[in-house]
């Protein structure tokens, strides 16, 4: 496939989809750093992760605990979304109305898979937050969660050996951009997700 | 307007030939065409670069100022002519087909030991007529490109000599995966057979060997034949063509064997496990062109791109997504089998939906989508073209082997 050197180059320039990273919520809550690639209006903007990794788009899977519907005239929806290790706060406006019409559909509690953008505000305290805006969200059933806490855990060990090998661009700016975050914090939660399924 | 990719690409052209030309020359010869003289781009930098070809070609073909071969007969191997040359060459004509133009005396393929090269006689270079299967002496051609193949031009100033030669020539098959465009020769099996898409079209379909597979095609003409699905053939002369990225094989001009025996074949399969992330519009069920041959999509109104309206269509389900592993993002198409296998919902109760739920083909759409959207699957298929066609898609299952490798892991060095 894409191995094929002369591939690539014939592909070059053609279109590719930012991939959606697994990350667990209490690794998403850390990001402090959002930057752009490129200088054009409609180059990716990527929320850096602390174990090294650039996310212009992530998958998770967890339960939909509490939506509720927000604004008068530009309606939108907010929703928390918990992991194992922590809560997503996602969001689907008048943008996102495809989003926003599977979320207004959805009862809560039930497990949902959410692909979406992560963002990142700053409060006017200063503190910041991480939202995720939705692009699509169903329910799901409990294996595809199971599944879910191991493609997540998975994904995070495999960002914590890169960044223990150091040598990555977006590493090496993770550990100016973070310097007080040990990923193996990250490592402890993954192994904590992973011991909540019951075997 | 920007004139610096043009002249580049024109710069390059002749740096290949050992030759440099002042980029800022070049762009401001294509900006006074382009700005005063209002031709279009394109055409500014074809003649630039023909303007380049005559100022170099013609006085080094002449004055001798040219620096290769100075000395004796100056012949060049065919696999060495780059665009640009003015080559003398000696060779084998290996096929000859239909000129495609009145201003075409003859067009075909001629070949030496190291290659072979597609040459175009015009009618007005009043050349003697070449017999497939002689060799000749061919002085002061040309060699250009046309449709990114290069090409041997015989014009009023080459000579042409038949010459008495007999040797046989034996080329080597290239890998498929290695083919780029030109003349090229393959051993291969022909491993699918399509639809022809052209009343002109004699056969199209896949040939396959260890390293890949290529589109293959044959233009209907008298004395060529069909090739058999499963059968191994040795391939001498096709010419590989590039059309969007794509290579293809066109067969006319090939010399084709048969061989006994049978070789292994790339699959060409691969497997990526990953969610769907993203079912796009004009999945679910579709209809489509009934005309022979069509199969298009329809619009809603019914209507296809070739055929217009087609009240009499004909229903179809497929989806069209992303499957996403993480790292990269796959697109995928799913067609009618393995979409009713991965929804659970067949042709006729997409249809019983489509035509009696208020919200008709959209509720397919919708039901599709809530059972296989943010689902993990592991999809098996071949990828053309950045895209997989997928033959099996089925959904993961949890395994406590692999939770229990990954407990391992994540607590193994903490």
């Amino acid at each position: 496939m894409s191995a094929n050197p002369q591939d690539m180059s014939r592909r070059e320039g053609a279109f590719e989809r930012e991939p959606a990273r697994r990350v667990f919520a209490t690794e998403l809550r850390e990001c402090r750093y959002q930057f752009k690639d490129g200088v054009d209006e409609k180059s990716p903007t990527f929320v850096l992760l602390p174990t090294g990794e650039r996310s212009n788009r992530i998958f998770i899977v967890g339960t939909l605990t509490e939506k509720t519907r927000q604004g008068e005239q530009n309606i939108f929806y907010r929703g928390r979304v918990v992991d194992p290790t922590g809560t997503f706060f996602v969001m689907a406006g008048s943008y996102q109305p495809e989003a926003m019409q599977q979320l207004a559909k959805i009862e809560t509690p039930a497990f949902v898979a959410v692909i979406g953008k992560p963002s990142l505000y700053q409060k006017p305290d200063g503190s910041f937050m991480n939202s995720v805006r939705v692009e699509s969200i169903t329910v799901v059933d409990k294996d595809t969660r199971d599944l879910w806490v191991l493609d997540a855990a998975k994904q995070t060990l495999d960002r914590i050996d890169a960044f223990n090998a150091g040598t990555a661009p977006d590493v090496v700016k993770a550990k100016e951009q973070y310097p007080a975050i040990d990923p193996a914090v990250f490592r402890r939660a993954a192994y904590d997700a992973l011991a909540q399924i019951k075997m | 307007m920007d004139y610096s990719e043009a002249a580049e690409r024109i710069s390059r052209k002749f740096s290949k030939s050992g030759k440099t030309i002042d980029v800022k020359k070049i762009e401001g010869k294509l900006r006074r065409l382009v700005d005063e003289f209002g031709v279009q781009p394109q055409e500014a930098e074809r003649s630039v670069t023909n303007e380049f070809n005559k100022e170099f070609n013609i006085p080094a073909a002449g004055s001798g100022a040219g620096s290769k071969g100075g000395s004796g007969n100056g012949l060049k191997k065919i696999a060495e002519g780059v665009p640009g040359d003015w080559v003398t060459i000696e060779g084998k004509v290996v096929a000859l087909s239909a000129p495609a133009s009145p201003s075409i005396a003859q067009s075909g393929i001629i070949a030496d030991e190291s290659g072979a090269i597609r040459f175009v006689a015009w009618a007005k270079s009043n050349a003697p007529p070449m017999a497939e299967g002689s060799w000749y002496h061919i002085e002061s051609a040309v060699v250009d490109e046309f449709k990114g193949i290069p090409n041997l031009k015989i014009h009023s100033g080459t000579t042409v000599k038949e010459i008495s030669e007999d040797r046989s020539l034996i080329p080597t098959p290239v890998p498929i995966k290695d083919l780029h465009p030109g003349i090229a020769g393959v051993r291969a099996k022909m491993i699918q057979e399509w639809d022809a898409s052209h009343e002109r079209m004699l056969q199209s379909g896949l040939l396959g060997d260890e390293t890949g597979t290529i589109k293959f095609v044959i233009w209907k003409e008298p004395g060529r034949e069909k090739l058999v699905v499963g059968a191994v053939y040795t391939i001498f002369y096709a010419q590989v063509d590039e059309f969007n990225g794509r290579l293809s094989l066109n067969l006319n001009t090939a010399t084709i064997m048969q061989e006994e025996g049978d070789i292994p074949v790339s699959s060409g399969e691969t497997a990526i496990r990953g969610s769907i992330v993203h079912i796009a519009p004009g999945s679910g069920i579709i209809k489509r062109c009934p005309v022979e041959g069509c199969n298009r999509a329809l619009s809603r109104q019914n209507y296809c791109p070739i055929h217009e309206i087609q009240p009499k269509f004909v229903y179809d389900l497929r989806i069209k997504g992303w499957l996403d592993d993480g790292e990269k993002t796959h697109n995928i198409l799913l067609q009618r089998d393995v979409v009713e296998s991965l929804t659970g919902i067949t042709l006729d109760a997409a249809k019983e939906i489509a035509e009696n739920n208020p919200l008709g083909m959209d509720e397919v759409f919708l039901q599709m989508r809530d059972r296989v959207l943010g689902r993990y699957v592991i999809c098996n298929g071949r990828e053309i073209d950045g895209r997989m066609l997928v033959n099996t898609c089925e959904r993961l299952k949890f395994e406590t082997s692999d939770h229990a490798a990954l407990l391992n892991r994540a607590g193994g060095a903490s």
